[in-house]
């Protein structure tokens, strides 16, 4: 196990050192105009490397702030945006996922799933938003009220101004995150429900839904962490169409702001840290399942 | 009747029925994508068709937007725009991706997994902010070419991690140890690959490149008028779909038609995150 977790955090490191050279990439043009040779976009990729083992990670053109600073005032809101995202598409996703590959019936009726998933992530954020205007009458609510500030204030007004603000954003990040992890289940329970050593339990007398609970469960799991960093990478796609369709002062929204007026230090910070999180969120899906894995081999 | 006209052919299954309607599906908008200039009743970006912002009617079947352009015509023609530049995407990612990343995977001198960890690191950026900052670099225009550049790394790491699976498996073992060149096993892993993955490959990608070319088109960095596709035709429908909803149904509808039959054409599997 150790070995196993060393090696996958010698992956980590290298995938962040990669993730850190490309920020350095984008950011370094933000010193060299077009016109000046390769030459001088070399000089500035390594300045840009050194200062970010200093932590500095540029000045943002437009703002004339420090690029983290500018990053770190839109953060909170994208990972409220991710975190609730992320719950809903549980709720969502993984009773989908089991049900859709309960049986031969229901697995033949997966693909009308498709028929919803192949709406894009901003069609279906521009539906929930009609819905929210023509039918639930939610017009007027200024997004920016954070829904974590508003449950520790303990106010049930805040609470409730708070929660219709981030309702549809949340749902339009979870819609994604759930057709994700759906997917992932399907193809873990797909996987595992194939093995063989299925039959020779059932041989031996043990029913279905022990052989479900004690041997496919865990399988299944193990499947759904391992696509981690696929599900995380689709949330973080869905929360910068989300963001730009409710106007939610994200960090994604920054992100295309800042592309659309060339604030290449804030875009180099960015996918700095969008690529960091897909790593983490994969290493910690690896680690789970190995760790899920050892657990059972020892019980 | 002989013993062989006694075997009943097989039932085809389930995953064969639905590539099936998948490729009728893909034909069918070929189809209507090839003939859109015969089939619309006007041509692309003729406003004053109608009047402004008429519902749907016998007339004006999709209705009319608020420069009075027939939506259908203009579905259609922005459809034809979608898939074209959606189908040029989809063999980029399949030659940059998917055979470049077969080809690296033989590459000598560690060179192979240098671009495996290249393809990894541009893999865990969202492939749609991927396109943005492609795009951001170099020109709207060339937003098919660069979509399918960032759905191109995932497909590039699953092309490499199969051919290092072949690499060492027990024909490659076996040819080597007969004495068949590394070159001649290469072509020959790449030709049945070729023939087993390419249709699904490319249509998955298809879905893949559909969903963020109309995405960076909807978020405003990608096709610029009078070229309008199915993304920019759903932004600019914005102000109005509130009260007149066949403005962004219509499009949206026929969006997610062409990423279902891509789907089903590539058998359900979702490999390229969007």
């Amino acid at each position: 196990m150790w070995r196993f977790g060393l090696r996958q955090a010698g992956r980590l490191a290298l995938g962040l050192l990669g993730a850190i050279i490309l920020a350095a990439l984008v950011s370094a043009l933000s010193d060299v105009g077009r016109t000046q040779g390769a030459s001088a976009y070399a000089g500035a990729i390594l300045a840009h490397l050194m200062s970010m083992g200093r932590f500095d990670f540029g000045t943002s053109s437009i703002s004339n702030a420090p690029a983290w600073t500018e990053l770190a005032r839109r953060l909170p809101a994208t990972l409220e945006l991710l975190g609730f995202g992320a719950l809903i598409a549980v709720v969502i996703g993984a009773p989908v996922g089991l049900l859709l590959s309960a049986g031969r019936v229901l697995r033949a009726g997966a693909p009308l799933i498709q028929i919803v998933a192949a709406a894009p992530v901003f069609c279906a954020g521009l539906g929930l938003l009609w819905v929210s205007e023509r039918v639930l009458h939610w017009t007027g609510a200024a997004p920016g009220v954070s829904l974590l500030a508003a449950l520790e204030s303990g106010n049930p007004d805040m609470v409730a101004a708070a929660l219709r603000v981030v309702a549809l954003p949340a749902l339009t990040v979870g819609a994604a995150g759930a057709a994700s992890i759906q997917l992932a289940l399907r193809r873990a329970i797909g996987r595992a429900a194939g093995e063989p050593y299925r039959r020779g339990l059932q041989a031996m007398g043990l029913g279905r839904l022990e052989i479900d609970l004690v041997y496919l469960f865990p399988e299944v799991v193990s499947g759904l962490l391992q696509s981690l960093g696929e599900v995380a990478s689709s949330l973080l796609a869905a929360t910068a169409v989300a963001e730009w369709v409710f106007a939610w002062p994200g960090a994604a929204n920054l992100f295309l702001k800042s592309v659309a007026l060339q604030d290449w230090s804030v875009v180099g910070l960015v996918l700095l840290v969008f690529a960091s999180l897909t790593m983490a969120a994969e290493f910690l899906g690896v680690m789970g399942a190995r760790l899920l894995a050892e657990t059972e081999r020892a019980t | 009747m002989s013993a062989a006209g006694e075997i009943a052919a097989p039932a085809p299954s389930l995953r064969t029925i639905i590539r099936g309607a998948g490729f009728i599906g893909l034909g069918a908008i070929g189809v209507a994508v090839g003939l859109a200039d015969v089939l619309t009743r006007a041509p692309a970006n003729a406003e004053n068709v109608g009047p402004p912002l008429l519902a749907p009617s016998l007339q004006f079947p999709f209705g009319t937007d608020i420069l009075g352009r027939d939506m259908a015509s203009e579905t259609l023609h922005a459809l034809a725009v979608t898939a074209t530049a959606a189908g040029f995407g989809a063999l980029v990612t399949v030659i940059v991706g998917g055979l470049l990343g077969f080809l690296a995977a033989r590459l000598p001198w560690g060179l192979g997994l240098f671009t495996r960890w290249i393809a990894g690191v541009l893999g865990a950026v969202p492939a749609l902010f991927l396109a943005i900052l492609l795009i951001g670099l170099t020109a709207r225009g060339l937003a098919p070419l660069v979509a399918g550049l960032a759905a191109a790394p995932l497909a590039f790491a699953r092309a490499f991690d199969r051919a290092r699976e072949l690499g060492l498996s027990r024909h490659a073992e076996f040819a080597r140890a007969t004495g068949i060149s590394s070159n001649a096993l290469l072509r020959r892993d790449l030709a049945y690959e070729f023939r087993d993955t390419f249709l699904v490959n490319a249509t998955r990608a298809l879905a893949a490149v559909a969903i963020i070319l109309s995405t960076v088109s909807f978020l405003g960095f990608g096709a610029t008028p009078p070229h309008r596709d199915l993304g920019l035709m759903i932004a600019a429908a914005r102000d109005t779909y509130f009260d007149h909803w066949w403005t962004a149904t219509f499009p949206a509808a026929a969006l997610a038609l062409l990423i279902l039959c891509a789907r089903l054409a590539a058998a359900l599997d979702e490999g390229e995150r969007p």
